[in-house]
């Protein structure tokens, strides 16, 4: 079935201005780390954030007052897509959208609240305000509220690819001829904790920048943030095709299942290769699987400017890819050797997104617009 | 696969088989197990043993026995490393397979809420009580939502696409909804869908802080019910086109023939107390399989019990209905979350084969405010040849399902 981007949005670390973010982007500009931490213990870690200026204006709707900072990212990128899709959710529309959201951690500084109460002060004390915001499908539910939608909201969960999952699931449901649009969202919140656990796991490095295809890998830092697109049947900027990928067990396997997803993928000319590698074991495996198919294509991984944000890290791809198409401009590989770095084409029509996440999950998808 | 329809040049729509299953409940193993257990109405609600409840109001739920949960984890390589919840997939997984061992999936479309919640617990405590502790990349790498699904796939060797829906406590439903979508819309020949959630401390005081658990017995749609008790398992289910799966003679357990999916913009933890989201979802659920209301004859309700959502629900079902045999099956075996969809569809199914109807149990008085024929206390012989499931959550989610008798 035929899927067209018909809008996008984002909220980054360097701003949730589409145009303005992707000029920081070609100007090679990079997010600055700040530090969080916990009173429980002395580590401090780096994490690059979404300024509470760049957040975009919100509705002042009441199911935003007392939100966590995923479901702001996520209504921000939605709204941000849809106006950039001149979409108006009336009551004509509303019923004739969906909304998918997907995420990896979901509320979780909310959830960490919550049960460090639950710790510190006993069951007795845990916050019944805090605990419905720690459900995953809290921020579609927001979301959904605010748009009025009142048919199909899906939440899904997983790795860094889980929005690409997110996007073959808003592929079945345009199948559907009673939809018109769907908007798929992808959000995370940073969080001490994820600092810690990705620390304790080896992939988080303790300072910035996120340097690429080192070997050994010295890691990425964490983001936080959101991407959003706007599905309708017809457009210029077109899904050619998405490759849900599969799991891979361990690390080593990454580079098997990401060259699955280019096998899937790389029939034909691709311009473009926007991956994620991000400091950590995925830089090899990416590396080879477009060394192996699409050795002549560009390759771009917004992360060392705008850091790991997992499932809006993989958005932020795809979200580049789109803008690389739109713009025909594609910002410079930062951080990377310079064997990695290649002059710009001039034309770029096909774009692969490969996305890999650090917990197993692989897939990948084609944009393209046709000249 | 697909025919084309004369009318509009689209494919028609393939018919969706059930062609095979496996649960983990409170209320047993395996399907044999579970309907024998839903003949008796057997209440398996049991006080919490997994972790402190002291200070919340309600001490009991509905539990899964770790000792037999440790036999089917041996199948996965370094089973210790692995969530019970993913134990809990395997044993169902397994379940299903040993009918349809040459199966195999192009999908999983699989709901959940928590996932492996109870190893990220560890691990806070571990942080908060400032020890080390040896197995905390274990706890990271395998407390994410979606985890105990890709480690059970792995364990069966199977490795596919893996769409994992947290929608609170319609995921399961969602997630059979969605995985009879792929199917019916010809995208997809064999999906393999169902839900998990094992019972964990934060989601457990969770619902005690909003005072949606009990600390009495679980009455649902009771004129004295006084909430929810929590429950957990799994539920695995094979779906296949039915052209298919009859060309090749599979046994055919039930066939889903609509899904209706609503959201209620009402409240994120409370539903609209006129029922238009579950009227919504039952409506599109009948509207999708082409069945008008009398056409039902069995709905296995979402009936938490707490006096907001069994009085929307309620309400809906009586104005949509006119006197379905109505039961929750919650009070046999708790809340399960994610996976109640899931485990709901497989009792419904099990009505749909056996021709019974299971109890809504610990029922003592009607409430006069829903005009509802509530299957009270003791299952029954019945005819019933289309039947439909609804779970509703957090987030304003609802889902509907029907299934009908195999042909």
């Amino acid at each position: 079935m035929s899927l067209a981007i018909a809008g996008i949005g984002w909220v980054t670390p360097l701003g949730s201005e589409v145009t303005t973010v992707w000029k920081r982007l070609l100007a090679g500009e990079e997010a600055i780390a700040e530090t969080i931490s916990t009173r429980l213990n002395s580590q401090a870690y780096p994490v690059f954030r979404v300024p509470s200026n760049a957040l975009p204006s919100l509705p002042a709707h009441p199911r935003l007052r007392r939100v966590s900072a995923i479901s702001r990212f996520a209504a921000g990128a939605a709204l941000a897509a849809l106006h950039d899709a001149k979409v108006n959710v009336d009551l004509t529309v509303a019923p004739r959208t969906a909304v998918i959201f997907a995420t990896a951690n979901g509320g979780v500084n909310y959830t960490t609240r919550f049960y460090h109460d639950v710790i510190e002060s006993g069951a007795q004390r845990a916050s019944p305000l805090l605990f419905p915001e720690t459900v995953f499908n809290a921020p579609s539910s927001h979301l959904a509220a605010i748009l009025g939608i009142t048919g199909a909201s899906y939440t899904l969960v997983g790795d860094g690819a889980v929005g690409v999952l997110a996007l073959k699931m808003a592929q079945d449901l345009m199948e559907e001829e009673r939809l018109d649009y769907c908007i798929v969202v992808c959000a995370e919140e940073a969080d001490w904790i994820l600092c810690d656990a990705y620390r304790k796991w080896r992939l988080q490095r303790s300072a910035a920048p996120i340097e690429l295809f080192r070997e050994p890998p010295r890691g990425m830092i964490l983001s936080e943030g959101a991407g959003a697109v706007v599905l309708t049947r017809e457009g210029k900027i077109r899904v050619e095709k998405i490759s849900a990928g599969g799991n891979f067990s361990r690390q080593t396997e990454a580079s098997d299942w990401i060259d699955k997803v280019y096998v899937d993928l790389a029939g034909g000319k691709i311009d473009l290769v926007v991956g994620s590698a991000n400091g950590t074991f995925i830089d090899a495996a990416e590396h080879q699987a477009w060394q192996r198919h699409c050795a002549g294509a560009l390759f771009y991984s917004p992360k060392p400017a705008l850091g790991e944000a997992v499932s809006a890290g993989g958005f932020w791809q795809l979200i580049s890819a789109v803008q690389a198409l739109r713009s025909q401009q594609v910002p410079p590989l930062l951080r990377a050797p310079a064997s990695m770095t290649s002059e710009p084409k001039t034309r770029f029509q096909r774009a692969l997104v490969s996305v890999c996440g650090l917990n197993q999950q692989v897939g990948g998808l084609l944009v393209t617009q046709p000249f | 696969m697909t025919k084309k329809s004369a009318k509009n040049g689209r494919p028609k729509p393939a018919r969706v088989a059930v062609v095979a299953a496996g649960v983990v409940s409170p209320l047993g193993f395996g399907l044999g197990e579970t309907e024998r257990a839903l003949r008796e109405s057997r209440d398996c609600i049991s006080p919490v043993n997994q972790f402190s409840v002291e200070q919340c109001r309600c001490k009991t739920a509905g539990q899964v026995s770790d000792e037999r949960l440790v036999k089917i984890a041996g199948r996965a390589q370094r089973p210790g490393r692995l969530h019970r919840s993913a134990w809990m997939i395997m044993s169902a997984l397994e379940q299903a397979l040993a009918h349809e061992p040459d199966f195999r999936p192009e999908l999983a479309v699989i709901g959940t809420t928590s996932g492996g919640m109870t190893f990220g617990e560890q691990y806070y405590r571990a942080v908060h009580s400032g020890r080390g502790v040896s197995s905390t990349p274990r706890l990271i790498a395998n407390y994410p939502p979606q985890k105990p699904m890709v480690d059970a796939l792995e364990a069966f060797g199977i490795s596919i696409p893996c769409q994992i829906i947290a929608n609170a406590c319609a995921s399961g439903t969602n997630a059979i909804g969605h995985a009879f979508q792929c199917i019916r819309s010809g995208r997809h020949e064999r999906v393999l869908t169902g839900g998990y959630d094992a019972l964990s401390e934060l989601v457990f005081v969770g619902f005690d802080s909003l005072q949606a658990a009990t600390p009495e017995k679980c009455r649902p749609f009771d004129r004295e019910r006084t909430g929810m008790v929590l429950g957990e398992g799994a539920a695995m289910l094979l779906l296949e086109n039915l052209d298919l799966a009859q060309k090749r003679g599979a046994l055919i357990l039930a066939e889903i023939v609509g899904y209706g999916i609503s959201t209620d913009n009402h409240h994120l933890t409370q539903p609209n107390p006129s029922g238009s989201g579950p009227r919504q979802a039952m409506q599109g659920a009948l509207e999708d399989a082409q069945l008008s209301p009398d056409a039902i004859d069995y709905i296995n309700a979402h009936g938490t019990a707490t006096p907001f959502n069994d009085a929307a629900e309620g309400k809906a079902i009586a104005e949509l209905f006119d006197g379905v045999a109505v039961s929750s099956t919650k009070g046999m075996m708790g809340h399960s979350l994610g996976a109640a969809g899931a485990i709901e569809a497989v009792f419904t199914m099990l009505a749909l084969q056996h021709q019974f109807l299971p109890a809504n149990i610990n029922f003592r008085n009607p409430d006069p405010n829903l005009d509802l024929n509530i299957v009270a206390n003791d299952a029954r012989p019945a005819k019933v040849q289309s039947a439909l499931s609804n779970s509703f959550g957090f987030g304003g989610t609802n889902a509907s399902l029907i299934l009908q008798r195999a042909a």
